[in-house]
């Protein structure tokens, strides 16, 4: 019964109710990020695209250097001749790092004797399929790997 | 006749106006050989881009059976898709025969080399007669292979069909007959996913197959195979199926003393591991087929840990019991078991932590050269050495510790932080409620005199 109510008139209650929920708001702004901290949602990891693998130096001719692309390795070879060519470095058979051979001149896996050739193609051995070719960017002294 | 002042006029047309000589035999010297050059140009022209037409749409062949019931007539459909049409060639060149002659007596005259219907046994000499020739083949496709009925006649097909046997596959029985497509075809019988469904509609048909006395299970047992779910599920083509293993126009069962070789072309570093294994001599002695003992032939599965162990599932026991080889695989499988289940916790718990925010990338990269190490133990299983193996699972076996310890000490990291927020929350809610009684005291307080 308004009559009865000892707060007093009705603008008093409109203030407390106002204030009330702002409080109630506060709270929840307060504590959703706390909750979302606590039960983080399921993430896709995002993609990386690019990546800097070093200077030119690090990287002599007829050699080759594994790097980490996001979460799955990369591998760059500068050729004999010179030339820098990137590629996945997962085995197209059982996921296993390749290396270069500066013997053979051709990307190996280890796993499974598995064989590519310098243009990434399988030319023995169990995989499947060609490693996942990237691009070499290099600017002055730095090279950069960019998924294509 | 020539030199008339009409023709003469058309000549000095056909010469794009180059001024003729005076002389009237100069004149028709010069016509002679104009014409002459125009003629076998068209000549040319008609046997070169006109074959098709001649030698199909008007043979006498296609235009009879056409019209005859589906036996004879369904030839003729099948072969407008057929390879061999689409280089040009027709039924005479098959079957013989003067496509020209619309008498069915002269268009069949075995003096023009008309066969209707090979035999079993004249069919491979039928194909061969172009299939053999390499000058001919390099026509149509120079790196196309001309060995194929010198290969058929060493495979078990050709032996028995040399004996008289004329129910063995000829080529016709692979390839279809009037509707053969090239082999990289996907509606082809020989393309790389059909090859297995062609071979086992004679292989699969146990009455067939009885008088042989050879199994009719290889195709159902193909089909629940590794390399049948990389071909079918995974449509990675390189993956074998029945002609890797067993050649195609050679085709027979690799020898015991041969399977390793076989299996080698792709498991090369299983093949030499085996070589050089203490098992290849008595492997040999036994006559068991080497790879085909432990994996078996045409239902392979994919390798498990336990195969190597001494417990259910294992091959080892089928000849080792109680003796050095016996301890040898119970520590090879234990080893194996040990290190794959350590990578799988720390792989579980790193993905674990990772969906719970903390930052174990590093640690995840990592990880995958134990997976690696675990992988190259696996093959080394086929040395058959015991310390071998335990000298490549040490180091796998470190870094899946290392990375294990890695997300216990991101978790503990994350627990860390989680008890940070609860006593900043708590002190957060302890100043709350005190504004809180704080506003209640003011309000409760009765207004004062002066207001």
């Amino acid at each position: 019964m308004e009559e009865s109510d000892p707060r007093g008139p009705t603008r008093r209650r409109f203030l407390d109710y106002l204030l009330g929920t702002s409080v109630v708001a506060t709270l929840s702004a307060i504590l959703y990020p706390i909750f979302k901290f606590m039960v983080p949602p399921q993430v896709i990891e995002a993609s990386t695209n690019s990546v800097s693998v070093g200077k030119n130096a690090d990287i002599p001719a007829n050699s080759g250097k594994i790097f980490k692309f996001g979460s799955k390795p990369g591998i760059i070879i500068r050729t004999q001749a010179g030339d820098l060519k990137a590629f996945s470095a997962s085995c197209t058979h059982l996921d296993c790092i390749v290396q270069y051979s500066p013997e053979k001149k051709e990307i190996v896996c280890a796993c499974h004797n598995g064989v590519y050739d310098l243009t990434g193609k399988n030319i023995g051995g169990p995989p499947p399929r060609p490693l996942e070719e990237y691009k070499v960017n290099v600017k002055g002294d730095d090279i950069t790997v960019t998924r294509t | 006749m020539i030199g008339t002042r009409n023709e003469r006029q058309s000549l000095q047309i056909v010469t794009l106006g180059r001024r003729l000589p005076a002389s009237p035999a100069a004149f028709r010297r010069r016509a002679i050989v104009v014409l002459t050059v125009a003629a076998l140009a068209t000549l040319a022209y008609f046997v070169t881009f006109s074959r098709k037409t001649s030698a199909q749409e008007t043979s006498s062949c296609v235009i009879c059976h056409s019209k005859l019931e589906p036996r004879l007539s369904d030839p003729v459909k099948s072969f407008d898709g057929d390879i061999h049409k689409s280089k040009g060639l027709s039924c005479n060149d098959c079957h013989g025969g003067n496509p020209n002659k619309a008498d069915k007596a002269e268009a069949k005259d075995p003096n023009w080399g008309y066969v209707a219907k090979p035999t079993a046994q004249q069919i491979p000499g039928f194909c061969g007669k172009c299939h053999s020739d390499a000058n001919l083949m390099k026509r149509f496709n120079p790196s196309l292979r001309v060995d194929q009925v010198q290969e058929y006649a060493t495979s078990i097909h050709g032996q028995k069909l040399q004996k008289g046997d004329q129910n063995v596959a000829t080529c016709v029985s692979c390839h279809g007959v009037h509707g053969i497509k090239a082999p990289d075809d996907p509606q082809s019988t020989v393309y790389a996913a059909n090859v297995a469904e062609t071979c086992g509609k004679c292989h699969g048909d146990a009455n067939r197959m009885a008088p042989y006395g050879i199994p009719h299970d290889q195709y159902d047992k193909y089909k629940s195979s590794v390399h049948a779910n990389a071909l079918y599920e995974k449509h990675d083509l390189s993956a074998p199926t029945c002609n890797d293993c067993h050649g195609n126009h050679g085709a027979a069962p690799p020898g015991l003393t041969s399977v390793a070789n076989v299996c080698g072309q792709c498991h090369s570093r299983q093949a030499e591991l085996f070589q050089k294994s203490p098992h290849k001599e008595p492997f040999d002695k036994m006559q068991r087929g080497e790879c085909l003992r432990c994996h078996s032939n045409h239902d392979i599965k994919p390798p498990t840990d336990t195969m190597a162990g001494v417990g259910p599932g294992s091959v080892c026991v089928s000849c080792h019991n109680n003796d050095k080889g016996f301890a040898a695989a119970q520590n090879i499988g234990s080893d194996l078991g040990d290190v794959s289940a350590k990578i799988d916790e720390a792989k579980e718990l790193l993905d674990r932590a990772e969906k719970a925010g903390m930052e174990v990338s590093h640690a995840k990269f990592d990880l995958r050269d134990a997976s690696d190490g675990l992988t190259q133990a696996r093959v080394l299983v086929h040395t058959a050495s015991a310390d071998e193996i335990h000298k490549a699972l040490t180091p796998a076996m470190e870094n899946a510790t290392k990375n294990y310890a890695a997300g216990e000490y991101a978790f503990s990291e994350l627990s860390f932080r989680r008890k940070g927020l609860a006593v900043s929350l708590v002190f957060i809610l302890f100043l709350a409620g005190l504004v809180y009684l704080k506003i209640r005291q003011i309000e409760s307080k009765p207004p004062s005199v002066e207001s």
